[in-house]
């Protein structure tokens, strides 16, 4: 799972900057325009270490960011499953809030809460939380008939239960959900650092974008790509070995 | 049936309409069709710009061009060689790396006489009347941006480092100058200046500014550009082009026109404040032209020269790339 994920990403980039050398070689553009592969090469050894160390950075915000969205959005998409007044308007508060862009409202964010860690923290965290919020709320409020059935006729539901049951009929899509808002994670933190971070490698792809840089650009993407990948294929090995686990009752086989 | 009766007794008035209508286009069809690219937003220190093509400047020199705006993500150079504009605005700093870098590019007048890129400061803090005098303050600069070469320049004349000052990354907004976190903020002397003064004179506050050209550090500002290979073939066009824009900008900057300028301005920059927009003209014309006897587009090679050592100084650029060779300048054609 993780190797596919980093080759998959090594071809897409390849592929891409084949692209772009073409059109650089096509229509006979500078290296202000496209850089050449010489340029690139010396930018990414000029540039590579510091960069990575800057997707660290992001990737540490990213990971939080994320933890704290899965944190929120079962909290809140447990809170919403029921069908009672309260669990409604959670349901259409989220709906609609999730309809506002985010990074609209991020130089709010940083004017009110400045440009350190905590903004990165909550634009990374409010971008992933409202796509997983509305899947939670899509399985939580789903209810799986033929197993709650048996247990509300018995009178032994109990809402942990209800939980338990809705997310183990739904692992595999609530842990492609989770892998997936990796990126949006990801993505969210880096948005955060190039409109008011000071850290972190949205941040440096400002600079390079401030200084026409485009090589630095390409090597920024790469770096990003590559960790991104090896994150999204831990994550997707980790699901996998949970559903796994929870497929197989201990000292059991699987159906 | 009435309409079409009515068509038919007036088919006559109907047919001159029609070809009046189509020789407008045709002749608007003859004019050269040109694109030039702004390097920032519609606002007061674009004010020859929106005035040539308000005052049909182009127009009256045979050419149709379309003035677009510009923005951070945008880039003149870049869409010159894209063929994207036939002209643009840029800064000083992106036509030496572009050439650092190989694209043909080439400087047709140099619009800002005085770099705007200036920084504010209240004036309840010590005036700074030498370099030396940074000492110990804690001073905006935008990481990658032509601010931060120009001040480590400053630093580097007075004598000091990073280490002597606090240096502050600086934003969109204003809020850590407005807070007093950071005490000397750079700003554009002609646009966010005049903003971020009338914002604290309202809360009793006076401000200086501090201009890096007054200590000796000549960093052009933006210029108009075009590529090599348009002087080459379509010399004509780039004499008319820049003839009409030079002149329009003359005009924007005669007080005699200012409120016409600025009637013009107000089209494209509906969000400022009328006083403002007013305060920013004037500030716009100190910069362009400071002295009556300077004819806007003026190229000050020196400074050029001076620009490219610093950012060669500075390692923005590998090798020097020869910039007084690329300027063609308004008594070029």
């Amino acid at each position: 799972m993780l190797f596919r994920r980093i080759y998959q990403f090594l071809i897409v980039f390849c592929l891409g900057l084949v692209c772009l050398l073409g059109i650089k070689q096509i229509f006979t553009l500078s290296d202000y325009v496209i850089p050449g592969l010489p340029l690139i090469m010396e930018t990414s050894g000029l540039v590579s270490v510091g960069y990575l160390l800057d997707v660290i950075n992001t990737l540490s915000v990213t990971v939080l960011g994320q933890f704290v969205s899965i944190i929120m959005a079962f909290t809140v998409g447990i809170l919403g499953r029921k069908s009672s007044w309260a669990g409604s308007f959670i349901k259409v508060m989220a709906y609609n809030i999730q309809a506002y862009p985010i990074v609209a409202l991020a130089p709010i964010i940083f004017i009110l809460l400045g440009d350190g860690f905590l903004s990165r923290l909550l634009i990374a965290s409010m971008i992933c939380y409202f796509p997983l919020l509305l899947s939670v709320l899509g399985v939580m409020t789903a209810p799986v008939k033929d197993i709650e059935h048996f247990y509300i006729a018995t009178g032994r539901m109990r809402w942990q239960l209800e939980v338990k049951i809705r997310a183990f009929e739904n692992l595999s899509k609530l842990t492609t959900v989770i892998a997936g808002s990796a990126t949006l994670a990801m993505a969210g933190t880096i948005v955060a650092e190039f409109i008011a971070a000071n850290a972190g490698i949205g941040y440096s792809i400002r600079i390079a974008l401030y200084q026409s840089d485009l090589a630095g650009i390409l090597v920024a993407l790469f770096m990003i790509g590559i960790v991104i990948s090896v994150y999204q294929g831990i994550l997707e090995t980790l699901g996998e070995k949970v559903k796994t686990r929870w497929s197989a009752p201990k000292g059991g086989e699987l159906i | 049936m009435k309409f079409i009766r009515f068509i038919f007794r007036q088919w006559p008035a109907a047919m001159i309409i029609i070809c009046v209508f189509f020789a407008a286009v045709s002749v608007q069809a003859g004019a050269i069709k040109l694109k030039y690219r702004l390097k920032w937003l519609f606002n007061t220190s674009v004010a020859g710009d929106i005035y040539a093509e308000e005052q049909g400047y182009f127009k009256a020199a045979g050419l149709n061009v379309k003035v677009k705006e510009g923005s951070p993500e945008k880039n003149a150079i870049k869409e010159l060689e894209l063929g994207y504009a036939h002209f643009g605005v840029a800064s000083a700093d992106q036509v030496i790396r572009a050439l650092d870098k190989g694209a043909d590019v080439v400087v047709l007048a140099q619009l800002f006489q005085v770099n705007p890129m200036q920084w504010i400061y209240r004036a309840d803090q010590p005036e700074i009347k030498k370099l030396s005098d940074l000492k110990g303050r804690h001073i905006g600069v935008t990481y990658g941006g032509n601010d931060e070469t120009i001040m480590k320049t400053l630093l580097a004349r007075a004598g000091l480092d990073s280490r002597d000052v606090r240096l502050f990354g600086v934003r969109f907004d204003f809020t850590p100058f407005l807070k007093k976190k950071v005490d000397v903020w750079p700003v554009y002397r002609n646009s966010q200046g005049v903003i971020l003064q009338d914002k604290l004179r309202q809360e009793g506050e006076t401000v200086y500014f501090f201009d890096p050209s007054a200590f000796g550090v000549e960093f052009v500002a933006n210029s108009i550009v075009t590529s090599g290979r348009m002087i080459k073939e379509h010399p004509r066009q780039v004499n008319s082009f820049l003839t009409a824009l030079l002149k329009a900008w003359e005009a924007s900057m005669d007080p005699a026109n200012e409120a016409e300028v600025l009637a013009a301005v107000k089209k494209k920059d509906k969000g400022t404040r009328d006083d403002i927009r007013q305060k920013q003209l004037s500030a716009t014309r100190e910069l362009i032209k400071p002295d009556p006897g300077i004819r806007i587009g003026r190229i000050d090679v020196n400074a050029w020269k001076q620009t490219e050592d610093i950012m060669l100084t500075e390692k923005q650029i590998k090798t020097p790339v020869d910039i007084a060779s690329r300027l063609a300048g308004p008594g070029f054609f």
